[in-house]
């Protein structure tokens, strides 16, 4: 299929999901991932430590009991498929290891960021951008602000790390 | 609707995301990070553009009461999160949409951010059940409480029923904005476009040996 030939616009692509978020909007509620991972880092950390444990961080039990029918959880696992599929069928598909061990090291150091800065916000960059913010939540400003303050210092950070 | 056929709609559409953002390489953490380091903004417009759109969207449906808006109160914990968020964004090199999408397409650092995503949302959920701060859905009142650092809530709806203005109207004020933003950011990549040929011509006519140069330097502009 020509369509897994070439690149897409990502303003097409962005458009397309604008719309569909809308449908969305109307059915369950807008797009939104960090809740989703929320209840898949509780549904795991159940699986783990056995319910007893979880059940004495309370938590799991005031903001987050740990269940698989929350609806959330099903976008990233869609997200994880599409992306699986759209690969398998333009060829790219294959293992990408990162070399160095500065790599992993900034991975390690962003993917728990991203996890603690969604935890405390609430939200994450995605209910931000397509949710919060075009329902004209003052939350999605504060969001916003905050996120571009984040991406900016990350970004010096990164400059450095290329320079030096 | 049942529990079993949100989760089937909440599955399409996160798979037709995630053909889209694989077919499109867009990622959120580009859209701001190439535009603060290298100028490039192929990711912020789209990112512009679609935000347009869902905000006309959303506001359209919340006028006549459709939809189901995020609501909990919100405070400064949003903003130092989303802080947090911004900087732990730009070092992984992707943000929550395109670690799952790329993680699809078998890139094991972005499996990996995910983990530790996952890691740190739970090392949080400790920090939370000692200080239970900020305060969980539950507790909520949608008033602002300024000892706890929470402002209430508010969105397009509230200031519906407060000024008595269609939500609408504010979301299109909204759209305008943003669209403000899109074309200066266009006129911004014409002007730098038309600088490089400038530079490209004035560069050509003065040396022949830095001809070569100028032409290897055009595209990157």
């Amino acid at each position: 299929m020509d369509f897994f030939k070439k690149t897409l616009d990502p303003v097409i692509a962005m458009t397309t999901i604008a719309v569909i978020d809308i449908f969305l909007f109307l059915i369950v509620g807008a797009c939104t991932v960090g809740g989703g991972e929320t209840m898949m880092t509780g549904l795991t950390a159940k699986a783990i430590l056995g319910g007893d444990t979880l059940d004495r961080i309370p938590f799991w039990h005031l903001v987050f009991p740990p269940t698989f029918g929350y609806w959330k959880i099903y976008i990233s696992l869609g997200m994880l498929f599409g992306g699986f599929v759209s690969a398998v069928l333009a060829n790219e598909f294959f293992l990408r290891i990162p070399k160095r061990l500065s790599e992993w090291v900034l991975i390690t150091i962003g993917g728990l960021l991203m996890g603690i800065g969604i935890r405390l916000a609430f939200v994450c960059n995605v209910s931000t951008f397509f949710g919060l913010t075009p329902q004209m939540n003052l939350g999605g400003y504060l969001a916003v602000s905050g996120i571009i303050a984040g991406a900016w210092v990350g970004s010096l950070i990164y400059k450095k790390i290329l320079e030096g | 609707m049942s529990v079993a056929g949100e989760c089937l709609i909440a599955f399409i559409f996160g798979s037709i995301v995630g053909v889209l953002v694989q077919r499109s390489r867009f990622c959120n953490a580009a859209a701001l990070r190439d535009a603060i380091l290298f100028k490039s903004y192929r990711n912020t417009k789209a990112l512009l553009i679609a935000m347009i759109v869902l905000t006309i969207g959303f506001t359209s449906f919340m006028s006549i009461g459709e939809g189901h808006a995020m609501h909990f109160d919100v405070g400064l914990n949003q903003m130092i999160g989303l802080f947090i968020f911004g900087i732990g964004m730009v070092l992984a090199g992707a943000c929550t949409v395109s670690t799952w999408v790329k993680t699809g397409e078998g890139n094991v650092g972005a499996a990996w951010a995910l983990l530790f995503t996952f890691i740190g949302m739970f090392l949080f959920s400790l920090v939370w059940s000692v200080n239970y701060w900020p305060p969980a859905p539950v507790s909520m009142t949608g008033n602002p409480n300024l000892e706890a650092l929470q402002f209430g809530f508010a969105n397009a709806s509230t200031l519906q029923e407060k000024l008595k203005i269609p939500a609408v109207f504010f979301g299109i004020i909204q759209a305008i904005v943003l669209y403000g933003i899109y074309r200066a950011i266009v006129a911004r990549e014409n002007r730098r476009k038309a600088g490089g040929k400038v530079g490209m011509m004035s560069t050509s006519r003065t040396s022949d040996r830095a001809q070569p140069r100028a032409m290897k330097e055009a595209p990157a502009e």
